[in-house]
């Protein structure tokens, strides 16, 4: 009866890949990224020298970190699986609470503390909305952006925030030499990066996004860590809050339009894939000083401000189709 | 072998949404023992090893382990008690390596509750190593890895939980013979080592290999547990099917006519290269080679999914070239994929929306569905082909395995194929379905059908087909007529050319 | 049981919005007369073409963030078209019309071609198209139209807005196609498992590319009647339109994931945001607060039905 023919195993050994494979198979986009900011800052340099100046430097690092501060939680997010199209509108709202409370006289540390603590309530509920009522997470921050837009304008009624104590304004000190932003977002991108790959919690979020079923099969309590993730996410944002809300005298009412597009699109092209399940925090940092550097060198090489974001937007899709081709290259 | 069972389960039972899924079944496992489980799909295997696994709570019944009544509210509960599962569809995920695959959930700490990862990479090769994996890179990550060396990823996962009690759901289902072949030496070693372990297959030859006693289930119920030693395979497979079954591999006699379909050097990338074969009326055409080989790569290729790069088609003397499976479509090529779920069905959509869909245009006039002629062709093809269905508005996904693969076949009769080509066409299918399905093809080629059947499974290649292709390494090593083909023959044919592989 | 679950979602909605309706002319007089209600139809015209557009793109599981951008941008070029340019204005729009609608096909290319996620390629060409707007505009806009122009957005036709009778037709052709022809087999299918759709036979990448025109055409348009309502053109215009759109089609009962949705559905979805916008103004809630309110809706909507579509199956 039996027709088992017996056979020698079909695949050879498989070598350990060297160091450098290794680190682009597992670090591609980010490379690439990198490797775009160099090339950049040399071309740039050569038309413009002053690009280099440390002037222009602390404006694209220092100014952009709150960008990519809140691209890291972002990118914990996609990672996890799902996505967040309100953080901006949440950025705003904090902002205004973190100014509103400093201007009425309260400790600044109360102002500092008080939208990361906010930030994390309010992603708690949308965390609770889409692990729970299993609402996808899409539809669910489309509903809360609109409810923080609105209620932010009609709240402040567009009024800004003004006579903003000295103390309070963090963002414009330094510490050892260097501008307090970019110290913020050089140490949370890396303590984030840590995190993400060495921590159990870190882990499960990348088996949540690949799977979540055989995730929730493997014993990983996914329901609790997905509220998690958009809860440090919320706190990520509250931290970006404190770098955006005290980089100015004033603060505005309104965040810059489309916010949470541009964080979102700082993730994907630092290389988290938008379906989940892979990408680094490391990669979201970097997309966002590549954006910075190309708006500060359009300027550099005289491009008319009207067309700045013509130019980046169509340096993006580059950057999305180079990186679809490269996919496919390795497939 | 009359040790006392380490996990003994009394009179479980369990309703979904009112339908009783498993009525009143016991089963046990010793240490030690390959305990094989048997049934049709839909006989209730899946519903007990999932509460055996902690998954699902049954409504009545209970569990003991040890002899200590226990409660498994969750997978954590059953994982802590020492059972652990291979599930059929591996729990994997393809972006993490293997060590953290294995490890996932239950990390070595260091104090201070950082994860040791030295610890973590030696363990899995350990592991590995004790499973004679010494060829896997524990830093790989999980995408890159053969379908075979996943499941042995699965395997070092349960054991790195010191697994008392192994189940494994059709480990066999998507691996090749040679690969059958290490894991059933897996198994083994396993039982050697004290470890219980429960066995679902469809395949017979397995069970009667590995097996110490096997346990029988049918709707929901229980019909027998026997030793081994008192079975044979007919006995078993009328317990399954409540009746015995004539013969496994109806062979229609079709006249077989003209060429219909002529490949000549086709190419296309490293698993299609230089293909040259014709295809005749009536004929059933095998094709068997190991995974990988260049089989689907081949169906795919015909069927217009990647397009050949070299090399001609012809249809009935007619040269075509094919670029697209809509074009196969038009041309006369039907092709029934081997990812069912995948590739084959829209599961959300109804029976009737699936059976129209490869030829939605002529159901329709204009641009519009003729809705009343779409559902009558449906209900024709549900009963001609026996899909057992509540009707033709049901979801394809609820039906099982063996009347989905009939959708699928539907679907495309309904194109009236010249060329059919089947990729492993009983894959996941019941003992009764499969029967089902082999006589629909034999019906099919007596009406002038040709078809190419792709089967991992060689009793099916040897029983079902006029003439054998056996590819390797994306080449033709051997073309086999009925009459000679003996499992050793084509064995030898499949393993022909392994350098071409090797990459 | 999906088509089931599908009634159940648009009938509660269908419930809400008669419930919302009864209560806003309870709350104020001048809320359901006819006057207003056809205002209101006015108004709601340009969000409702691009839904229209946008269900068939999400029934495919896909999304389309960039029609607030193409809005503005054939806003723009009809002004440009007519002022700078100096084509006559009818042939300007059509000119405007067929840049937008070479937009959406732009987005279709990337989609099929490059096998780009609809969301980040339509996010690339949402800045895209968007710097496209401010770069040609300079930060001027155009200004008087000749009047015959303002027949399309501030005109009546047999008394009804002449937009709305665009938006009736358009919704009337796409439910017609969406439920009854191979076209809208397909979309859902495609929705439901792309995959099997292409192993089916079906012509998946065409049908995508179609429709992300479609999108970009109806944007287009948007952009076009637009202008001829507020008699001005400004690059800004249209910015956030795409969050409304989706929101309505969302509400609407079409799922996010594909495979699921109807044209009624979204028009409902519509209708309830409209009301809630014009009631809540009525009441002397401030424009911004009307959005929340929309938020807090989509949200519950989607909850309610959740939960009544879990215990109808379970």
């Amino acid at each position: 009866m039996s027709v088992i023919v017996d056979l020698p195993p079909t695949r050879p050994a498989t070598e350990r890949p060297g160091f450098l494979r290794r680190l682009f198979a597992d670090y591609g986009q980010e490379l690439v990224v990198l490797a775009a900011i160099i090339v950049l800052f040399a071309v740039v340099m050569l038309v413009n020298p002053r690009f280099i100046s440390a002037n222009n430097l602390t404006t694209i690092f220092a100014g952009n970190a709150y960008i990519a501060v809140a691209a890291i939680g972002m990118a914990m997010v996609i990672i996890t699986g799902h996505i967040d199209v309100s953080v901006g509108a949440l950025i705003g709202v904090l902002a205004t609470i973190s100014g509103t409370l400093a201007v009425a006289g309260y400790p600044v540390w109360i102002a500092w503390l008080a939208p990361v603590l906010v930030g994390m309530a309010v992603n708690a509920c949308i965390g609770a909305l889409v692990a729970y009522a299993r609402i996808p997470s899409i539809v669910v921050t489309l509903g809360a952006l609109s409810i923080m837009r609105g209620g932010l304008i009609s709240f402040t009624g567009g009024t800004w925030i003004t006579d903003l104590p000295p103390a309070f304004l963090i963002a414009q000190k330094s510490v050892f030499g260097l501008p307090v932003p970019l110290v913020f977002m050089v140490v949370l991108t890396v303590l984030a990066a840590l995190w993400m790959r060495y921590s159990a919690f870190g882990r499960s979020l990348y088996a949540i996004g690949g799977n979540a079923e055989a995730a929730l099969a493997t014993g990983i309590p996914v329901e609790r860590r997905t509220v998690a993730v958009f809860v440090i996410h919320g706190a990520f944002a509250g931290l970006a809050t404190i770098l955006f809300a005290t980089q100015l005298q004033v603060i505005q009412s309104t965040v810059p339009p489309n916010l949470e597009l541009t964080v979102i699109t700082a993730a994907v092209i630092g290389g988290v894939s938008i379906l989940g399940g892979s990408g680094t925090v490391i990669g979201s940092t970097l997309a966002t000083i590549l954006f910075a550097t190309i708006g500060s060198a359009l300027i550099f090489v005289n491009v008319s401000a009207y067309w700045l974001r013509a130019v980046i937007g169509l340096l993006i899709l580059a950057t999305v189709l180079a990186d679809m081709l490269r996919r496919r290259g390795r497939l | 072998m009359t040790a006392a069972p380490y996990v003994s389960l009394t009179g479980m039972s369990k309703s979904f949404v009112g339908v009783k899924a498993l009525k009143d079944v016991s089963f046990d496992v010793r240490p030690g023992e390959v305990h094989a489980l048997l049934g049709e799909n839909g006989a209730g295997k899946s519903t007990l090893i999932k509460m055996m696994s902690g998954l699902y709570s049954p409504d009545a019944g209970t569990i003991t382990i040890d002899g200590k009544e226990v409660r498994f509210a969750s997978t954590r509960d059953a994982s802590a008690a020492g059972i652990a599962t291979v599930y059929q569809e591996l729990l994997l995920f393809p972006e993490l390596t293997v060590a953290e695959n294995v490890f996932l959930g239950n990390y070595p700490r260091r104090p201070g509750g950082w994860i040791d990862w030295s610890e973590v990479r030696a363990r899995t090769r350990a592991l590995l190593d004790q499973l004679d994996t010494f060829d896997l890179d524990v830093d790989a990550k999980v995408l890159t890895l053969s379908v075979a060396q996943r499941q042995r990823v699965e395997i070092a996962k349960a054991l790195s939980k010191d697994a008392r009690i192994l189940i494994m759901d059709e480990p066999t289902a998507s691996l090749v013979e040679s690969d059958v072949q290490r894991l059933m030496a897996v198994v083994r070693q396993l039982r050697e080592r004290g470890v219980g372990i429960v066995y679902v297959s469809h395949r017979m030859p397995e069970i009667f290999a590995l097996a110490d006693r096997v346990t029988v289930l049918r709707d929901g119920g229980y019909v027998a547990t026997r030793d081994i030693g008192e079975v044979d395979e007919a006995e078993l497979v009328s317990m399954m099917v409540g009746r015995p079954i004539d013969s496994l591999f109806p062979k229609a006699e079709a006249a077989i006519g003209d060429t219909v379909l002529e490949v000549k050097n086709l190419n296309h990338g490293r698993h299609v290269q230089d293909l040259s074969f014709s295809l005749r009326r009536g004929e059933i055409l095998g094709v068997a080679g190991l995974v990988g080989s260049g089989r689907t790569e081949l169906a795919l290729t015909l069927f217009g999914m990647t397009p050949a790069t070299s090399g001609s088609i012809s249809l009935e003397g007619r040269t075509v070239s094919i670029t697209s499976p809509r074009q196969a479509r038009d041309l006369g090529i039907a092709y029934v994929p081997e990812d069912r779920g995948q590739q084959g069905l829209v599961k959300q959509m109804a029976i009737r929306k699936n059976v129209s869909m490869a030829s939605i245009e002529r159901f329709s006039s204009g641009i519009f569905i003729k809705a009343g002629e779409e559902a009558q062709r449906a209900l024709d093809a549900v009963k001609r082909l026996r899909v057992r269905c509540r009707n033709i508005a049901q979801p394809v996904g609820e039906l099982s395995g063996g009347n989905q693969q009939k959708v699928v076949i539907a679907k495309w009769l309904e194109t009236n194929p010249k060329v059919l080509i089947l990729d492993e066409p009983t894959r996941g299918v019941d003992v009764g379905a499969k029967a089902e399905i082999h006589t629909i093809m034999g019906e099919l080629v007596k009406q002038g059908v040709a078809i190419l059947m792709i089967s991992s499974e060689l009793p099916e290649v040897l029983g079902m087909s006029d003439r054998i292709l056996v590819i390797s390494g994306g080449r033709l090593t051997g073309e086999i007529d009925r009459a000679d083909a003996t499992p050793e023959r084509v064995g030898m044919a499949m393993t022909a050319h392994q350098s071409g592989e090797a990459a | 049981m999906n088509w089931k679950s599908l009634l159940r979602h648009e009938t509660f909605l269908a419930l809400l919005l008669v419930v919302v309706l009864i209560v806003l002319s309870f709350q104020s007089d001048r809320f359901f007369t006819v006057s207003n209600l056809l205002n209101q139809g006015r108004l709601m015209t340009e969000i409702g073409l691009i839904a229209i557009a946008m269900t068939f793109v999400i029934a495919t599981g896909g999304i389309d963030l960039s029609v607030g951008s193409i809005l503005g941008l054939t806003a723009i070029l009809t002004g440009v078209f007519w002022q700078n340019v100096g084509l006559p204005l009818p042939v300007a729009a059509v000119a405007a019309i067929a840049v937008g609608t070479f937009a959406g096909f732009v987005n279709g290319l990337i989609i099929t071609r490059f096998t780009v996620p609809p969301l980040i390629a339509t996010l690339a060409t949402l800045a895209l198209y968007r710097g496209l707007a401010e770069g040609i505009s300079q930060a001027r806009s155009v200004r008087g139209y000749p009047d015959w122009f303002y027949v399309l957005g501030q005109g009546e036709v047999l008394g009804v807005p002449t937009q709305l009778w665009i938006l009736a037709a358009a919704a009337i052709i796409a439910s017609i196609i969406l439920a009854y022809t191979r076209w809208g087999r397909t979309v859902y299918a495609i929705g439901s498992n792309e995959v099997a759709s292409r192993f089916s036979g079906l012509s998946v990448e065409k049908t995508k590319l179609a429709l992300y025109t479609a999108s970009g055409f109806a944007a287009a348009l948007a952009g076009v009647i637009f202008v001829s309502r507020v008699s001005t053109t400004r690059s800004d215009m249209g910015t956030g339109i795409e969050l409304d759109a989706i929101t309505a089609v969302v509400l609407g009962g079409t799922s996010i994931f594909g495979g699921r949705g109807t044209i009624a559905g979204t028009m409902i979805g519509l209708c309830l945001i409209q009301a809630l916008k014009n009631g809540l103004s009525l009441a002397g809630v401030k424009g911004d607060g009307t959005i929340m309110l929309i938020g807090a809706v989509l949200i519950l909507a989607i909850l309610a039905s959740n939960l009544f579509e879990r215990s109808g199956t379970r």
